[in-house]
């Protein structure tokens, strides 16, 4: 991402070289017994710091007006501060007055990242709408699977223990979905084909979730879904919604239409089980055959 | 005299490992961190029929592992790993009639299907059991190993007989935190703390026609694998494996295995030692192993295995099973029973 920001990188860089040269000019170098050791460790500090969250900044965020804010905020801050630690290595005539503008850069870069910060709480908002199926409560972006972008196993462990915790009493349904015979497809095209339809089945789900229920990928061709509020009558008819949509869904592979379908198993999550437990005995109902089950879908008491 | 083949001796072609380099390219790991520490080039890696030592083989799993870091990377790697890129071999196992004939090739053939772990499998008491164990030495990479080569033979199975089989797993480690990859890929029977890597099915499965199973076709695979020439030797962590079991009620000693494998006692040491591993600690597990068997399957009480493994006394033979597996008989036999 750096490359994006190379001209932003290109005049900081120029902005300390100007720096150095103005005061090597205009000033006259103090002795080395008058340097004040405190001082340049903590002003020059200060730059360094500035400098690597600048680079922080860039290198993880596209161009765009919060990161100008941020970044060239921190820039100034960085071309400030350096400023103050040059006044210790060189003495400026009291009269002048350019190098307390130099100063001057630091209240001004704070004000900058002040209103980037501002707006990056706006971005974050519209990001956590984006993200609101696929986390809840809190942000761990560790816990997100590569291939579907989605919270993994251990996340949806978290969320159902914070779910028990926080809201004792309330209800809440857990429903673990299957897709039938994924291992052909990855026999048949190939991994990659198997990791398109986990991405597909992925994006159907989250379309007919609502905004307060989270979709996690738990493990292999098998996706969880945390309901909260929700019986498990009610669950059981929306794991039968979703089965239907995605059995809708046409996914082509080599110009051929491979057809999907999902079997689920649902438990009311609110019970005080631990989550490890309560996901064996769904798995453990997911892997009875669906005939012998009598249907498709499979409810744990 | 019995041969074996070392982790250094370049045995294992490269186009056996396919899947695994195959998987590292879909996933987009760098070549460089690919081929670290293995002393490898991307031009060995493109000539099929070069060989790659076990010790180089473990080094480019590690190094996948490590840069994927990623829980379900064994099992996905697992369940492309078989029938696999033998050749006959792999030919015979796609034709195999039912389980059994598929056991027979992969345990027959494993030097070459799974040369990175050893399975076995026995019949008896009602009970049919497939165990891996350590082909090369390589302590720290068996959980993923084993997660691995569990679910190649599940997969397999899977695939071959058209229906998902029943089986029942038990595992040498502790419960880790990524179960749920375990219940995706392997099945919802699982125990762990089992001080064996064990698959465990119902015997009625082993002979229940697979649908694609043919008869004539696996039988010309089987001579085809005969006509490829000799089979490899064992490695030598198998061959002493097989060999202590063989043996294990004449006591088996250092010196008596190092004659039956034609060299000196202090070589069969250092050769031990380049595995990561010595006499005694092979000796007591084969011993563990075969203690449980004896209570899983023939119901042998302390005394009866005691007697089997040539103890003097059921005492000493307890306080040896708690040095081989940290569980006193009793609890282990419990354990095994209850399922």
């Amino acid at each position: 991402m750096l490359q994006l920001h190379r001209s932003t990188l290109i005049a900081s860089m120029l902005a300390l070289v100007a720096c150095v040269v103005l005061y090597a000019t205009l000033g006259v170098a103090k002795p080395f017994h008058l340097w004040k050791w405190t001082d340049i460790v903590s002003e020059g500090g200060t730059a360094i710091m500035a400098g690597s969250w600048v680079l922080f900044t860039l290198s993880s965020r596209p161009g765009g007006l919060v990161t100008r804010l941020l970044a060239g905020g921190l820039a100034l801050i960085m071309v400030g501060s350096f400023a103050d630690c040059m006044d210790e290595f060189f003495a400026v005539s009291k009269t002048a007055r350019w190098d307390h503008w130099l100063e001057m850069l630091v209240p001004v870069g704070m004000a900058c990242v002040t209103c980037g910060m501002y707006y990056w709480r706006h971005e974050q908002f519209r990001l956590n709408e984006h993200l609101q199926k696929r986390e809840r409560l809190f942000r761990d972006h560790r816990a997100f699977d590569r291939i579907t972008q989605l919270a993994n196993a251990d996340y949806l462990r978290r969320q159902i223990r914070h779910e028990q915790a926080q809201r004792p009493g309330r209800q809440c349904a857990l429903v673990l979905l299957d897709i039938d015979g994924f291992h052909l497809i990855n026999r048949e095209f190939g991994q990659r084909e198997g990791d398109r339809v986990l991405q597909a089945v992925g994006h159907m789900l989250l379309l007919n979730l609502r905004n307060d229920d989270l979709l996690c990928r738990y493990a292999g061709d098998r996706f969880a879904l945390l309901l909260p509020d929700t019986g498990e009558a009610e669950a059981a008819a929306m794991a039968r919604h979703l089965a239907a949509m995605v059995g809708q869904m046409r996914h082509h592979a080599r110009a051929q239409r491979v057809p999907i379908t999902l079997r689920h198993a649902s438990t009311n999550a609110a019970a005080d089980v631990g989550p490890e437990l309560m996901l064996a005995e769904l798995a453990r109902a997911l892997a009875v055959p669906a005939q012998s089950a009598g249907m498709a879908g499979v409810a744990v008491a | 005299m019995i041969a074996y083949r070392q982790i250094g001796e370049p045995s294992i072609p490269v186009r056996h490992q396919a899947a695994l380099l195959d998987y590292a390219r879909h996933q987009e790991v760098a070549h460089a961190v690919l081929l670290r520490d293995t002393g490898l080039t991307d031009r060995d890696l493109a000539a099929p029929d070069m060989l790659l030592t076990p010790h180089q083989a473990l080094q480019l799993l590690a190094n996948v592992m490590r840069v994927l870091d990623s829980a379900d990377t064994s099992f996905l790697l697992g369940q492309q790993m078989l029938p696999g890129h033998g050749g006959a071999l792999s030919h015979a196992l796609l034709q195999a009639q039912n389980l059994r004939q598929a056991l027979d090739i992969l345990c027959a053939g494993h030097a070459r299907l799974c040369p990175l772990l050893t399975p076995r499998w026995r019949e008896e008491g009602g009970l049919a059991v497939l165990y891996w164990t350590d082909s090369f030495g390589a302590p720290s990479q068996l959980p993923p190993l084993v997660e691995m080569h569990m679910t190649a033979v599940t997969a397999m199975c899977r695939w071959l007989g058209g229906e998902r089989l029943p089986w029942r797993y038990c595992l040498n480690r502790s419960a880790p935190a990524h179960v749920e990859q375990h219940e995706a890929h392997l099945g919802g029977e699982l125990r762990f703390n089992c001080h064996l890597d064990a698959m465990l099915i119902d015997p009625a499965w082993l002979d229940r026609p697979w649908p694609r199973g043919n008869a004539m076709a696996a039988a010309n695979a089987l001579a085809g694998v005969a006509a490829e020439g000799a089979p490899l030797v064992p490695s030598l962590l198998t061959a002493l494996y097989d060999y202590l079991l063989d043996n294990i009620r004449l006591a088996p000693t250092l010196e008596g295995s190092a004659a039956a494998f034609g060299v000196s006692p202090a070589t069969l040491k250092r050769h031990l030692a380049r595995h990561g591993s010595h006499f005694q600690a092979e000796l007591d597990q084969v011993r563990a192993h075969v203690a449980m068997q004896l209570f899983q399957m023939r119901g042998y009480d302390n005394e009866a295995v005691a007697q089997y493994l040539g103890f003097h006394d059921a005492t000493n033979f307890r306080r040896s099973f708690k040095r081989w597996t940290g569980l006193v008989p009793s609890l282990l036999r419990d354990a095994l029973l209850r399922s």
